[in-house]
């Protein structure tokens, strides 16, 4: 597929066409410049912005005659395109294409001040064909030798140099060979060939319907950014690139996916993200062999560190500013062709049970809704299981009072507690996902049958007794307190597992489940970093993240484990008061 | 001599961590009645006698090491004594941490069916914790550690916590008369706690594991205090609650709990108790079976310690169910002969060892640090 692209128009064409029989999206618009050349633009229909490209490169192509009288007037009567043709002609076709591309690709940004004089005269096409005879005569004195004026010895016009001159669009680039076109192709350029000249030039005007960003859906904020990443990956580069300014925030671009080939862009900060975390995850990404990528999650089940853990190893977020907040603590984000999720490596259990939203808030406020999340995140992990062992095993830890109302609604129930349980919460999880799945409005017929019709009736007729409904409502509400939804999953889904060790070994089965799900968070890394990394290795200062959420002005220290680039995220001693600098102790 | 696997490396702190549930945690059940027995009233004192053989542990431990850098007790054994008495001695501990650590999860299998689960068949109570245990064993030294950072805080607070809200029970006048027959009860009384203490030889296989390693001495000594206070309040707790008592209960931190009453609501925190036992003695377990697979390995000179974790499992539990036929004879085996036996093993044989050394004037090879 790395055929280079020769100077003969109808070579180029049959290849490409080979390439594209049988796609009728693709558009071949054959026409004739000014000058009579042939020439052939190719685009995805759909892809690419037809308007621009009428007007652009089109327009401007097709009335080039204009240009014709300014080259023979400078000596040469066959005008620009005998040195044009004589080039390729003197060269074997293949090489001048490859060597030609490689310079002339540093070449546009150096370029503009020397054909900036007749750049914006095609900006306005129409005006183009009276004002060009002039310019180009004046400009060729003054840039080139004026004694030489042999246009023979300068070097061959080469397509993006023409790109440059005469077509104002900002995002061309040549391409060199079949590979290359149809990349630019697929990703809504417009490639032009000239007959007679190596090589293409492809034109970066691509667009497509898209939707414009919106509030992410599922981390909402009441306080915050309500913008949240789209399917285009161009518009979320721009939505990080907002949120932090700086040059050293780099973004790589890979390309996965034997047939997707979707772009993922590897993005981080220079001096703050560790080298070798970049390589490892460059690295995983490019063993990653998969005919299509279709979401991130594909990528993040290719990356991770353990994949049978029910854990995500990596933060899965819809929101720039969570992504920018990792990237400022020295993580690495991964953007994604097609999917608003972008993923944030390394992840650790404490990331995952953060909000954004914590930061913003006052500090008091963030520090308690963490703890009360922290409880009701062990709710939802152990309070079914706790139920099910106290009754069944434990009896003697309620107060005597609590234990005859339990008992007294259990007296008509005809499972035992185990069963119980796990027939509501796999009720509870199948509402819940079919209140998910189903349209807006089913969803609330949904939740009408599942809670008055199914729940009263269950309690009324003693089939389930009205504690363990409670019991498993206030699972319910805690598992969504989780701001992350993979990583509620995790837990939702454990719950089982544990609700069964409860119903056969009481306390005890749940402690042992407890102490399983902690030696394998323990046992797990993501990215080389520990799961649990500033509690278990304990890090002092990243603890202030955790436990409480520490004030602004004392976050002085990035939270990643080991030896930070970078350790320090601002200057200490910030703390505000009327006294500048918190001179104050 | 094959390298092993690389077990990771635990920071000072987290080496607290693991030694210290490694004595605490079936100390607090067991100890108190049997100091009791011998020292009666003054048995509070006796934990700290018996930390002066923590305290020769640690010195022995770490003498050893500072000659041997990077070796476990086990490769000592084989640089100072030749190949074959190396072997021999390896052996020895290795038996000596089967025969343990089956006694070890027989303590915990009889405690748990005799309180909480007493239909539940001991083997299988004993079977699930070792399956957790072995979980952890496989994934090194690093992921005990780590475990043990995150969940023995959690106990001491809980352990702290328990103590705190039995002071509405104590009665001081229960320590009167102090030292009736002078010092020497609570000095026999530290015997059996002093069997306890010197398990700490575990440091031996920590030292070379750690990230800093000056610090090693300091971290441990600090160990050996903490566990001295531990079981000094334990013991304390337990006179003032129960007077002499304490010496008829088998568990008389557990008998303890079942006074402690809050606002009419908090009462029978028995799972508490349970909480703080399983989990410590999770760690403590996890601790003695990553030493049985360790010597196991080493001894056998196996280049890999990882296949044996399972089947070394299965062979703790056969050596729990086999260690004694019911809780009285392994109280009164932990008593008596097992004392000699920990003594011995864990405290007389290390220094065995460093005299060896010493008079043969063995060192590491890598003991370029002095």
């Amino acid at each position: 597929m790395r055929a280079p692209l020769s100077a003969n128009l109808g070579e180029n064409e049959s290849l490409l066409r080979d390439v594209y029989a049988d796609c009728a999206d693709v558009v071949f618009r054959r026409f004739a410049t000014g000058d009579g050349t042939n020439a052939l633009v190719l685009y995805v229909d759909g892809l690419t912005n037809i308007e621009e490209l009428d007007r652009c490169v089109l327009a401007p192509l097709m009335l080039q005659t204009a240009d014709l009288p300014a080259r023979p007037s400078s000596g040469q009567p066959e005008g620009p395109p005998a040195p044009q043709a004589a080039q390729p002609s003197a060269q074997p076709p293949g090489q001048p294409a490859q060597s030609q591309g490689q310079p002339r690709a540093a070449e546009p940004p150096a370029q503009p001040s020397g054909p900036q004089p007749t750049a914006p005269p095609p900006g306005q096409s129409p005006a183009q064909p009276e004002q060009s005879p002039g310019p180009p005569p004046t400009r060729q004195p003054t840039t080139q030798q004026p004694p030489a004026q042999q246009p023979s010895v300068q070097p061959p016009d080469s397509p993006d140099r023409l790109a440059n001159l005469r077509i104002p669009v900002s995002g061309a680039k040549p391409v060199a060979d079949i590979a290359d076109a149809v990349r630019e192709i697929s990703t809504g350029g417009a490639v032009l060939l000239i007959d007679g000249r190596p090589g293409g030039v492809a034109f970066g005007l691509s667009k497509w319907e898209k939707r414009s960003p919106d509030e992410p859906k599922a981390e909402p904020v009441i306080r915050g950014s309500r913008e949240g990443f789209t399917e285009t990956l161009a518009d979320n580069t721009a939505q990080l690139r907002r949120k932090i300014r700086s040059p050293r925030l780099k973004m790589r671009e890979l390309e996965i996916g034997r047939l997707s080939r979707t772009r993922v862009i590897v993005a981080y900060i220079e001096g703050l993200a560790d080298a070798a975390l970049i390589e490892d995850v460059t690295a995983r990404l490019g063993r990653i062999d998969i005919d299509g990528i279709l979401e991130s999650g594909y990528i993040e089940e290719l990356i991770e560190d353990n994949p049978w853990s029910p854990f995500p190893q990596v933060l899965s977020t819809e929101r720039p500013d969570a992504a920018a907040a990792g990237l400022l603590e020295g993580r690495v984000a991964l953007l994604v062709d097609g999917t608003p999720f972008a993923l944030v490596v390394p992840a650790s259990l404490a990331s995952l049970v953060q909000s954004a939203e914590d930061y913003y808030q006052r500090f008091w406020i963030s520090t308690a809704i963490r703890w009360l999340r922290y409880l009701f995140f062990l709710l939802s992990l152990l309070l079914p299981s706790v139920y099910v062992a106290v009754l069944t095993y434990h009896q003697e830890m309620l107060p005597t009072t609590l234990l005859l109302s339990v008992a007294r609604s259990r007296e008509e129930v005809p499972f035992p507690a185990l069963i119980e349980a796990l027939l509501m919460e796999i009720t509870f999880e199948a509402l819940r996902e079919a209140g998910v799945r189903l349209p807006k409005q089913v969803g609330t017929a949904v939740s009408i049958v599942g809670v008055l019709v199914i729940g009263e009736a269950a309690v009324s007729s003693g089939l389930v007794s009205a504690p363990m409904v409670m019991v498993v409502s206030l699972t319910g509400i805690a598992s969504f307190t989780i701001p992350r939804y993979s990583a509620g999953f995790a837990f939702r889904m454990l719950r089982f597992p544990i609700i069964l060790l409860a119903g056969t070994l009481g306390l005890l089965g749940i402690m042992l489940g407890i102490l399983a799900i902690i030696v394998h968070m323990c046992r797990l890394r993501s990215f080389g970093v520990p799961y649990l990394t500033p509690l278990s290795p304990a890090n002092g200062s990243a603890m202030r993240d955790v436990f409480i959420r520490a004030p602004w002005w004392m976050l002085d220290r990035r939270p990643l484990p080991g030896e930070p680039i970078n350790p320090r995220r601002q200057s200490g001693g910030q703390r505000p008061g009327p006294e500048p600098g918190g001179a104050r102790g | 001599m094959t390298r092993m696997p690389d077990n990771g490396k635990i920071t000072p702190v987290q080496m607290m961590f693991l030694l210290h549930p490694t004595i605490v945690s079936t100390a607090v059940l067991l100890v108190p009645a049997m100091t009791e027995r011998h020292a009666g009233r003054d048995m509070w004192l006796s934990p700290v006698w018996a930390m002066l053989s923590g305290f020769a542990v640690v010195l022995t431990a770490w003498a050893l090491h500072r000659r041997f850098p990077d070796d476990t007790l086990i490769e000592c054994a084989g640089r100072v004594l030749g190949r074959f008495a190396g072997k021999i001695i390896g052996a020895v501990y290795t038996l000596f941490f089967w025969h343990t650590s089956g006694m070890l999860v027989r303590e915990y299998g009889e405690f748990v069916s005799g309180v909480f689960l007493m239909e539940t068949p001991t083997p299988v109570i004993m079977g699930g914790m070792l399956v957790v245990a072995a979980y952890a064993v496989r994934g090194g030294l690093e992921v005990i550690a780590r475990c043990a950072q995150i969940i023995i805080p959690f106990v001491a607070v809980l352990f702290l916590a328990l103590v705190l809200l039995q002071t509405r029970e104590f009665d001081a006048d229960r320590l009167l008369p102090m030292f009736e027959y002078g010092i020497l009860p609570s000095l026999k009384g530290s015997i059996v706690p002093q069997s306890w203490y010197t398990e700490f030889i575990a440091v031996s296989f920590f030292y070379p594991a750690l990230t800093d390693r000056s610090k090693g001495l300091r971290w441990a000594a600090v160990t050996v205090l903490l566990v001295a206070v531990f079981l000094s309040l334990t013991n304390l707790a337990a006179l003032l609650m129960f007077g002499e008592l304490a010496g008829r209960l088998v568990y008389p931190v557990m008998s303890a709990a079942r006074y402690i009453e809050i606002a009419d609501f908090l009462e029978h925190l028995e799972a508490i108790v349970m909480a703080i036992w399983v989990f410590g003695t999770f760690i403590k377990i996890c601790v003695f079976y990553h030493l049985l697979v360790q010597c196991a390995a080493r001894t056998a000179g196996l280049s890999d310690w990882r296949p044996v974790v399972h089947p070394l499992g299965l062979l703790i539990l056969v050596s729990g169910i086999w260690s004694a036929s019911n809780l009285q004879e392994l109280i009164r085996a932990l008593g008596s002969s097992v004392v000699f036996e920990l003594l011995f093993v864990q405290l007389g044989l290390p220094v065995l060892l460093l005299l060896a050394a010493l008079v043969r004037g063995k060192k590491g090879s890598a003991a370029e640090a002095q």
